[in-house]
């Protein structure tokens, strides 16, 4: 592995997070009482856009992954979420939510702990 | 045997199809955040059926073959095996009575 590999990884998990923050402000929506949910699913979001130059909803299973991005369809944010503000991935949650947080913001350095305790 | 063991695309039919009690099966994949919030209700369930049922968890990424034969989509799901047939199936974070009704109906 890189440095360079890694940099773009950091860059890109850190503009899917600025993503997730400002599109939660924007349909007022919150992250999960469990942040650790949030900080894996904005991983897993970040892998798929460096592998496959999209953010496909990790929290799902595709038969051809490549065919899935092209389909736009679970391209995050993902035409339910767009339509109905569901999101079974539990990154966008509406206030009633049972698993609902408070939180519409998450530290780059808490996700890469989450990170590293996976290891 | 009181936590969920790990099966794959090699073992699924040992440790799932043929077995002789209920089998729960719980598909998951590292960067699904849900997945995180059903693992423990499956351990927990697993601890309370135990000798009742089998219970087992399946990553996806690494087990594509069983994931797409049965159609998996969402994840994590949930499904029930009994008899080597899949019998039902909850999709999605759920609370652990939602699932423990839903096993009940098979014991």
């Amino acid at each position: 592995m890189t440095t360079a590999k890694t940099g773009n990884q950091n860059q890109t998990l850190e503009s899917m997070k600025n993503f997730a923050e400002q599109y939660a402000q924007r349909t007022g929506t919150y992250f999960c009482s469990d942040t650790s949910v949030t900080a894996v699913v904005l991983e897993g979001l970040a892998k798929h856009k460096d592998q496959l130059g999209c953010p496909l909803c990790p929290c799902r299973h595709y038969e051809d992954k490549e065919a899935e991005v092209k389909n736009t369809f679970w391209n995050c944010p993902c035409v339910p979420m767009r339509e109905r503000r569901e999101c079974h991935c539990l990154l966008f949650l509406t206030p009633d939510h049972p698993f609902a947080g408070k939180e519409q913001s998450i530290e780059m350095d808490y996700i890469n702990q989450v990170r590293d305790s996976m290891k | 045997m009181s936590s969920a063991s790990p099966v794959t695309d090699t073992s699924f039919k040992d440790d799932v199809l043929e077995s002789e009690v209920p089998v729960l099966v719980d598909f998951w994949a590292p960067w699904c955040g849900p997945c995180r919030m059903v693992a423990p209700v499956v351990e927990e369930i697993a601890e309370q059926y135990e000798g009742q049922i089998k219970v087992v968890k399946l990553n996806t990424d690494e087990n594509p073959q069983v994931a797409s034969q049965y159609g998996i989509r969402s994840i994590p799901t949930l499904m029930i095996f009994k008899g080597g047939q899949r019998v039902d199936m909850v999709v999605g974070a759920v609370p652990k009575t939602t699932l423990a009704n839903t096993l009940e109906k098979y014991l």
